[in-house]
């Protein structure tokens, strides 16, 4: 969600210049050390966020990351004599590449549970920390790095380190809030929702996964290094506890994990009431707060506190006078950019099959889609309609058969492959990522669709706000899908998928659940689609409108194709009325 | 490497994958069929541990007593955790939160009371061993072992083989079909609930009998236990103590063949070279 | 009257999926619910069984009132469901499955006997007892589910689709078990899309389109009713 803040650029920067000068100032070292404590924790805090507030991967195993910038620090500073300040970046690299080796094995896990990779990440912790213990690196008994002399830029060594830690909170309050306004973010937003639908809508989630872990690790890394400088003394212990995971969870959650400055207040809430309650000498009873804290806040305030405050600020945001309503004008689209000569075939299937288990779903067939035209694809429950939609958009593998977009193969492609070709479905029921705003939604799948003739973020703004007007939710933008209506985000869905430009849309029991005024609207919609240049396979069992909306049907039955042709002579085939309504009635 | 060397290890092994599979029961049991990741069962095994300890050492009352006291306890407090799971209607990943919190909390809770300091368990026994050929086979671990072997058996014929093991094996799969026969998934959850804290309280006792307890051992144990879980198989009390003898076995092996202090490892590469190979197996 | 369903409203989050469904069926009767795909038959079983909790109406047992009972319940009123796809315990054996349709109380003493009354109607069940359910054909799974819900001794059966999925020959066999049972006098509530079937053996029949029940009457009449042609065929 993009926060603006109208007059706070000034505030922030004077802050923030503030805070630098602050160790210039005379203040006593005590005081820097405990904003650097404050520092520390945004920065580690808001680095988890990156992959797991964003992604909902949740990962316990920060320490890790955050250990290996420990020791990276005291081994090229401490043992090897390096300048520290160079460790810090070491630091950062081979944390990354730590996450990236990890993500490589653990984000290739088809449906990876989130329970699961939560437990795999502390399981590497530990693993990390025996390898720590057991090798050179620290061998049991700590690593000292008080021969390490720190750069003081002017400052005493508590000053520099409070620097550090201020700019490393910047850094990283900075980069979560770059990515959460790119695309990658949006992306990781979206596959957070719903990785199935991401995927289908170009999001290519693997690759972002990994990039986010990189980042989230880079920076935990650096939070290492900068930690041994200040600490002076490292052991295993102390740095792989679950201390990390533990805060940074709560953290995060407290504060709200989807949004960029969520963990950092929840940082800095924690940190603060932390110091105010605990003296120096019980430890076990600060942790002990905070994971009470952590069971009660799940229990009660599982978004956490940002998302109320932000509610509150976009309150502010709409006292503001709205704008001019303009009267909704009729919103024509280009067709999309490439569509060869009407009666080319933009679909072929040929001998498709597909078996689940023991169970023949559908069985050789052949049908081809002729390009601007809208084939129905009906058949009694059973027949197959909704496999062959599903293996089309890439949702399950092919048995035998190809399927081909304009004479290239693309069966067998990942699902974020085929939506580039130009090929976009909706859902009988609805999948709109639900904590998105219904503009966020669409703009999503027209920063990632196929044939795209818009490249930066702006353009996809724009692109998504004509959609919305193409389907008449322009003043449903900025309302969260829950807040809608069962039509409203069929129609939402209809945005997303025009939005990605396909040359080939899917719809999948479109009318299902609606009134029949809905129906109508929904109907109209649809030609207008059509008018567009889209071409248009729709599975439906409202007959009636099937007839009226057709240029051909298909009939499936038993997973083989029964018939094809024109609306009403097909559903007059004796063949067809024999599969519906039993052959008794064929005559 | 002798080889009466590696035979000894691998007993070491098969008695100490004994506790692995007894406390990777409890945590199985409620993963597969209540879908509740309960990582609290490490906690509370270990605060059955220190009980144990306590009401040997202060009052002097043996282990097999202490347990008739701590295992009915924990399966109240089985009971009042899973009331919190519905009453919140907690999902599966918080309850992996939620408990995690709740781990903590135990941990600090035994450090208060116990301090961070060793403790050690003085039953009399753990000297005594029985000798096969040149081969010693500590009596407590294999006390353990028969305890944690005799314990899954019973799991898996109450699942497998008495209606009411079935009727909760057919609501964990599909439990609206199961309620349409009068099956009351959540009475039974309950049931289970409880059952599994109760198995965590064995645990503890045995925990407290064979190894030194300290809080921060419990978290070493959440990763190789998590292991065996997952390579046991979910709700498979069989596979897990075959799991924890697999890891028991092999982290004993590379102790004596390489170094103690590459144990922690092995779990987690067994792990490992499973995803890899058959990725199918969550 | 057995069964009495009043204005039942039920929906799927916010979608709405029946609308003031109203049907009656009598002890012994054979009562056939059809429509065409997505119209809302599916829904209507699963709301009388209790899979689904309907929103507004009621659903009277013997005049008694479970729509709003909690769904494990249900069974005690004598009604077990055959559920559409079967829905069967599939990683256990068939004697088991079996078991454990007569799992409530009131069904578990006369177990013994049930087993039998299902292996005498489904010989293949008995020699294929300890089979793995999933394991087996379409057919013989529908088998499974039809003696399951027979195992609780319901006095009205449900079933949705139970010709889903299955070969012509398949089916006719299993519509001849429907009507042995239906002679033992248990009622049947039968939602089927394959008309020809169903209202062959209805004594009652009512038309589900687009969540509401249109029209109710003698199969022979509704046959003929050219709206239930426009309503599958869209012509």
């Amino acid at each position: 969600m993009a926060l603006t803040f109208q007059r706070a650029p000034a505030a922030i920067a004077a802050a923030v210049a503030g805070l630098i000068a602050l160790p210039y100032t005379g203040v006593a070292d005590f005081y820097l050390s405990y904003l650097y404590v404050v520092f520390f924790w945004i920065a580690l805090a808001t680095s988890w966020g990156i992959l797991s507030g964003y992604s909902g991967y949740w990962s316990f195993g920060h320490a890790a990351f955050f250990g290996a910038g420990v020791y990276t620090a005291a081994t090229l500073a401490g043992k090897w004599g390096l300048p520290f300040l160079l460790t810090v970046p070491a630091a950062a690299a081979i944390a990354a590449a730590l996450a990236l080796g990890i993500g490589l094995v653990v984000f290739r896990i088809k449906s990876l549970r989130a329970e699961f990779f939560a437990l795999l990440t502390l399981s590497v912790t530990y693993v990390l920390a025996a390898v720590v213990s057991n090798t050179p690196l620290d061998g049991g008994g700590g690593v000292y790095l008080s021969n390490v002399s720190i750069p003081q830029f002017g400052t005493t060594v508590p000053g520099a380190i409070y620097l550090l830690g201020l700019a490393l909170a910047l850094a990283a309050l900075a980069v979560s809030r770059r990515i959460l306004r790119s695309r990658v973010g949006a992306g990781l937003l979206a596959l957070h929702d719903d990785e199935d639908v991401a995927e289908v809508k170009g999001v290519p989630t693997l690759h972002y996964k990994l990039a986010a872990f990189a980042v989230s690790s880079a920076i935990a890394g650096a939070a290492g290094a900068i930690q041994a400088g200040y600490l002076g003394y490292v052991t295993v212990g102390e740095t792989f506890s679950i201390t990390v995971p533990l805060y940074v969870v709560l953290m995060s959650i407290l504060g709200g994990a989807r949004h960029w400055s969520g963990p950092a207040i929840g940082a800095t809430l924690i940190t603060v009431a932390l110091s105010l309650f605990v003296g120096g000498g019980h430890a076990e009873l600060g942790r002990a707060g905070v994971a009470l804290a952590l069971v009660v806040v799940i229990l009660v305030l599982p978004q956490g506190i940002a998302p109320s405050l932000l509610a509150r600020w976009g309150r502010r945001k709409s006292a503001a006078p709205a704008a001019v309503q303009e009267p909704p004008k009729v919103v024509v689209m280009k067709p999309p950019a490439v569509h060869g000569a009407t009666g080319q075939p933009l679909l072929v299937c040929r001998g498709v099959a597909k078996s689940f288990g023991g169970i023949r779903a559908l069985q050789g067939v052949h049908l081809q889609v002729e390009e601007g035209e809208i084939l129905a694809l009906v058949g009694p429950n059973g027949s197959g309609k909704s496999t062959l939609i599903n293996m089309i958009s890439g949702h399950f593998p092919l048995s035998a058969g190809a399927i081909e977009l304009a004479g290239a193969r693309v069966d067998g492609l990942a699902p974020h492959e085929i939506a580039r070709r130009g090929i976009a479905r909706t859902y009988q029921i609805p999948r709109l990522f639900d904590h998105l705003t219904v503009l966020e939604n669409v703009r999503l799948c027209a920063f990632f669709g196929g044939a795209r003739e818009t490249s930066g973020e702006g353009d996809a703004e724009a692109l998504a706000r004509r959609w919305l007007a193409f389907t008449g939710l322009e003043a449903k933008a900025d309302s969260m899908p829950p807040a809608l209506n069962l039509h409203e985000r069929k129609f939402v869905e209809f945005a997303r998928a025009l939005a990605a430009r396909p040359r080939l849309l899917l719809l999948d029991e479109v009318l299902c659940g609606l009134t029949p005024t809905e129906v109508d609207q929904a109907i109209a919609m649809i030609r207008k689609i059509r008018a567009g240049g889209t071409t248009i396979v729709f599975v439906e069992h409202l007959m009636r409108a099937v007839v009226a909306l057709a240029d051909r049907i298909a009939v499936l039955d038993q997973g083989a194709l029964l018939a094809l042709g024109p609306p009403r002579e097909t559903m007059q085939d004796p063949r067809v009325v024999g599969a519906y309504l039993g052959t008794a009635h064929a005559a | 490497m002798s080889l009466t060397l590696l035979a000894q290890s691998a007993i070491g092994g098969v008695l100490l994958g004994g506790i692995y599979g007894l406390l990777a029961l409890g945590l199985s049991l409620s993963w597969g069929l209540l879908r509740l990741v309960n990582l609290s069962h490490f906690a509370l095994a270990f605060l059955g541990a220190y009980l144990t300890y306590q009401l040997g050492t202060q009052f002097g009352i043996a282990p097999w007593f202490s347990a008739l006291v701590v295992v009915p306890a924990f399966f109240v407090a089985g009971l009042a955790l899973h009331a919190l799971f519905v009453r919140f209607e907690v999902d599966e990943f918080a309850s992996m939160l939620v408990t995690f919190g709740i781990t903590i909390l135990i941990e600090s809770m035994i450090q208060w009371f116990w301090s961070a300091d060793y403790r050690k368990f003085e039953s009399g026994y753990a000297q005594e061993s029985l000798r096969i050929g040149p081969l010693f086979v500590p009596v407590l671990e294999l006390a353990a072992f028969a305890c944690a072997a005799f314990l899954a058996i019973a799991v898996w014929a109450g699942l497998n083989r008495t209606l009411l093991g079935k009727a909760l094996r057919a609501a964990a799969h599909d439990g609206p079909i199961a309620a349409a026969f009068g099956i009351d998934a959540t009475r039974l959850s309950y049931l289970l609930a409880g059952m599994c804290a109760a198995l965590a309280g064995v645990a503890g006792v045995f925990i407290a009998l064979t190894s030194t307890l300290a809080p921060s051992q419990i978290e070493a144990w959440i990763g190789v236990v998590f292991a065996v879980v997952i390579i046991g198989g979910l709700a498979r009390p069989l596979g897990a103590l075959a799991a924890g003898v697999l890891i028991g076995v092999s982290e004993s092996i590379t102790m004596a063949a390489v170094n103690p202090a590459w144990a922690p490892l092995v779990a987690f590469s067994i792990l490992i070279v499973l995803l890899l190979w058959k990725p199918k197996w969550l | 009257m057995l069964l009495e369903v009043r204005k039942l409203h039920v929906s799927y989050g916010d979608a709405p999926a029946l609308w003031d469904a109203t049907l009656d069926v009598a002890a012994g009767q054979v009562v056939a619910v059809v429509g065409p795909n997505g119209a809302g038959k599916s829904t209507l079983i699963n709301a009388i069984a209790g899979l689904l909790r309907a929103r507004k109406g009621e659903i009277r047992v013997d005049g008694k009132d479970i729509a709003k009972i909690p769904g494990h319940r249900v069974c005690e009123h004598g009604i077990a469901i055959v559920p559409e796809g079967r829905r069967l315990f599939t990683h256990m054996s068939v004697i088991e499955n079996l078991e454990l349709g007569s799992y409530r109380s009131g069904a578990r003493e006369s177990g013994e006997g049930s087993l039998e009354r299902v292996f005498s109607l489904f010989p293949v069940l008995k020699e294929r007892r300890h089979q793995i359910a999933g394991s087996m054909s379409g057919g013989q799974q529908q088998m499974v589910a039809i003696g399951r819900a027979l195992m609780a001794r319901p006095r009205l059966l449900l079933m949705d689709e139970p010709s889903l999925g299955l070969s012509p020959a398949v089916v006719d066999d299993m519509f001849r078990i429907i009507r042995t049972i239906n002679e033992r006098g248990v009622a049947v509530l039968l939602v089927e899309q394959n008309i020809h079937k169903a209202l062959e053996m209805a004594h009652h029949a009512y038309v589900i389109e687009q969540g509401r029940i249109v029209s109710s009457g003698k199969p022979d009449a509704l046959l003929r009713n050219p709206r239930i042609r426009e309503a599958y065929l869209g012509v």
